[in-house]
């Protein structure tokens, strides 16, 4: 496809994309920037505060920061002063598949062992809730993207078909887009799932999950779609190329489509954080992705108890990533907006 | 007929109508008959309504929703294009029938390269590779008076001026070298001197390929010393049908006469003081007269011309006209 739009991306886009690039850089190589598996449990730590990261030892300033390690005491954790622990930066861990191809150990960064360096705290098995933030991202981040190459892929499709050929398709179509915009999506979600089984693999319950939010929010992209191709298909110049001996799949592929893609671009956006919080919604009440496999959802669940809330406020990091997350996608998806509105 | 003398294409005995959301039958080319012979340059004249415009959409098959082809047949080559299917006609527009849009502003794609919207009608019909068909391309520029087709075929529809963009859209009709050219209105959006410059190039083009061409407008003037026949068509029929020297010099049909005077009193003015017009308007589709559909407005009216449609009467040799002056 030769489309050359010829213009300036304005800073604020650039800027976005650049921030959202990297998040998504920071949660696909989570192997490495994570120091832990997120899986590896600390019985001797359960709910263990954030490491604090120190620069002054009682005698000195020391240019490499360096952790105490915690160790319980009645009511909680206290440092251990009689140790300390340097950060290195690129150290031998934990090993896991870089990318999902080879194996390595290599993680950016660490302190040597006894010592922890849990940069968000720990959970109830003292597991590293900073790893677990970065593993569980690639779990919800990925189920929001795929669900949105879901919904737009059958959105598209479905708007296309309805826009180009009209008639009796297009109105029983966009009867069935109106029927799934009125349905109460959350609630919709949770019944669906209740119907599918429970207890299957952690792959599986991805997609399962995904196909199921992605084919819920189609309608609403279909309808734009099909606005859009209904305006494009009376052009001129789709109605002169059909004069030259264009067949339909051409006009769509080659004058319709094309069209399209700055309504598909703002849409992805917008859904993309929608369906992270699917996810979150679901695995957060336990019909989602299960324990061990780590998830924004299912990490949160652990605050459903009132006293995990108030004495464990770094169990939240999951919710600030996700926020994060979305207002990132959303600012973009404004911007995109308001640049398909002006032009 | 100027041309080889074999006929192109023969337009028989068509009616077009338009249906409206509220059922009623709109007939905007009525019972109408017309041969254009191959190389030949045809011209139909007529109002804004008269149907011209349909007609020429007719003859690609490529008529607007509600409007429906009720008879007679159009043989190309003696084939029946009304009874193609949808991937034979495919086969033949732009490739053997092919037109020059109204306005190549709106016809042609924004956001791609001209040259990539010539070469995609290549594309479409004939077997060439990447480099032959972007070859072809510049020498298609070249021949529609690009002096640096090169630079041409990278621009965008908006870089280019009005007139550049009506000679892409011939390069683009030319593309395939077609047996016939439709140009609807080919110069109405431009300004003199262009018109002049596109109408030289369309005979050109005929001269060169031997392209039958069929021209649709409502100026005379535009006709003259381009044209070989010209039709005058009023209220969806074809009202006269003759030689262009003859009918501009000497037209028969009322309908014509007040035509070619107006257009004498515009070149002849030097100011214009006022807009020549034929007094009246054209009837109402809805409800043509049941007999001639310009007697409403004729200074020659008679009283058999309420009665009936006056049929084709040829007082010259090859001068058909339809209009009681001639018999009854």
């Amino acid at each position: 496809m030769q489309v050359r739009v010829r213009c300036k991306m304005s800073g604020k886009i650039t800027w976005l994309i650049i921030l959202l690039v990297g998040l998504h850089l920071l949660l696909l190589l989570a192997g490495f920037v994570a120091p832990y598996d997120p899986a590896a449990q600390n019985r001797e730590l359960p709910y263990a505060p954030p490491t604090r990261l120190h620069l002054w030892d009682s005698s000195r300033f020391h240019l490499r920061p360096f952790v105490y390690p915690w160790s319980p005491v009645d009511d909680g954790y206290r440092e251990d002063r009689s140790q300390a622990y340097p950060v290195h930066a690129f150290v031998r861990g934990d090993s896991y598949r870089f990318l999902g191809l080879f194996e390595s150990n290599l993680h950016l960064f660490g302190v040597e062992n006894p010592g922890k360096c849990l940069l968000l705290g720990a959970d109830a098995f003292g597991r590293d809730e900073f790893s677990r933030v970065l593993y569980g991202g690639q779990i919800s981040v990925a189920a929001g993207i795929v669900a949105t190459a879901v919904t737009l892929f059958v959105g598209s499709v479905i708007g296309v078909v309805a826009g180009y050929y009209g008639g009796w398709i297009d109105e029983t179509l966009m009867g069935t887009t109106e029927l799934f915009l009125s349905l109460p999506w959350l609630y919709f979600l949770l019944g669906v799932r209740a119907f599918l089984p429970l207890h299957v693999s952690a792959v599986r319950t991805f997609f399962l999950l995904t196909c199921v939010i992605g084919l819920i929010g189609w309608a609403r992209p279909a309808r734009l779609v099909r606005g859009v191709v209904l305006s494009s298909r009376t052009r001129n110049y789709v109605s002169a190329a059909r004069g030259f001996g264009g067949a339909d799949f051409y006009l769509l592929r080659r004058h319709i489509a094309p069209e399209t893609f700055g309504v598909l671009l703002t849409q992805a956006a917008m859904l993309v954080p929608r369906y992270i919080a699917a996810e979150v919604a679901l695995s957060f009440f336990g019909l989602g992705v299960n324990e061990p496999t780590a998830s924004w959802g299912n990490m949160l669940s652990a605050l459903q108890q009132y006293s995990v809330l108030i004495s464990y406020g770094w169990l939240l990091a999951p919710a600030a990533a996700l926020f994060v997350t979305s207002v990132i996608y959303y600012l973009l998806a404004d911007a995109l907006h308001s640049r398909l509105e002006s032009r | 007929m100027d041309g080889t003398g074999k006929v192109l294409v023969a337009v028989r005995g068509l009616s077009v109508a338009y249906t409206l959301a509220n059922g009623s039958r709109i007939p905007a080319v009525d019972d109408l008959s017309l041969a254009i012979g191959s190389e030949e340059i045809v011209g139909i004249l007529g109002e804004s309504g008269c149907g011209k415009s349909t007609l020429a959409n007719a003859l690609l098959r490529l008529l607007p929703a509600g409007a429906v082809c009720e008879q007679g047949e159009i043989l190309f080559r003696g084939r029946n294009l009304l009874r193609m299917s949808e991937r034979e006609l495919r086969a033949i527009r732009g490739r053997e029938v092919t037109f020059v849009p109204q306005d190549p502003a709106l016809s042609l794609n924004p956001v791609l390269s001209v040259g990539s919207q010539v070469a995609e009608i290549l594309r479409a019909h004939l077997p060439l590779g990447r480099k032959q068909r972007r070859a072809r391309v510049l020498e298609l520029l070249g021949e529609v008076g690009f002096v640096r087709p090169e630079e041409i075929y990278d621009a965008y529809p908006h870089q280019l001026s009005g007139g550049q963009r009506q000679r892409i859209a011939i390069a683009q009709a030319v593309a395939c070298r077609p047996a016939l050219l439709i140009a609807d209105e080919p110069t109405s959006k431009l300004d003199a001197p262009l018109q002049e410059e596109i109408v030289a190039l369309l005979a050109q083009i005929r001269r060169k390929h031997g392209t039958a061409i069929l021209v649709i407008s409502h100026d005379p003037a535009m006709f003259a010393g381009f044209i070989d026949s010209i039709a005058v068509m009023y209220a969806g029929k074809i009202v006269e049908i003759g030689n262009t020297a003859q009918i501009l010099r000497q037209p028969l049909h009322p309908y014509t006469q007040a035509l070619v005077e107006m257009a004498k009193s515009a070149v002849g003015a030097p100011v214009r003081t006022h807009f020549a017009s034929i007094e009246g308007e054209s009837p109402n589709p809805a409800a043509f007269p049941v007999g001639c559909r310009f007697e409403p407005r004729c200074r020659e009216r008679m009283e058999i011309c309420v009665q009936r449609y006056p049929p084709s009467f040829v007082p010259m040799p090859a001068r058909p006209v339809s209009c009681f002056k001639y018999g009854e």
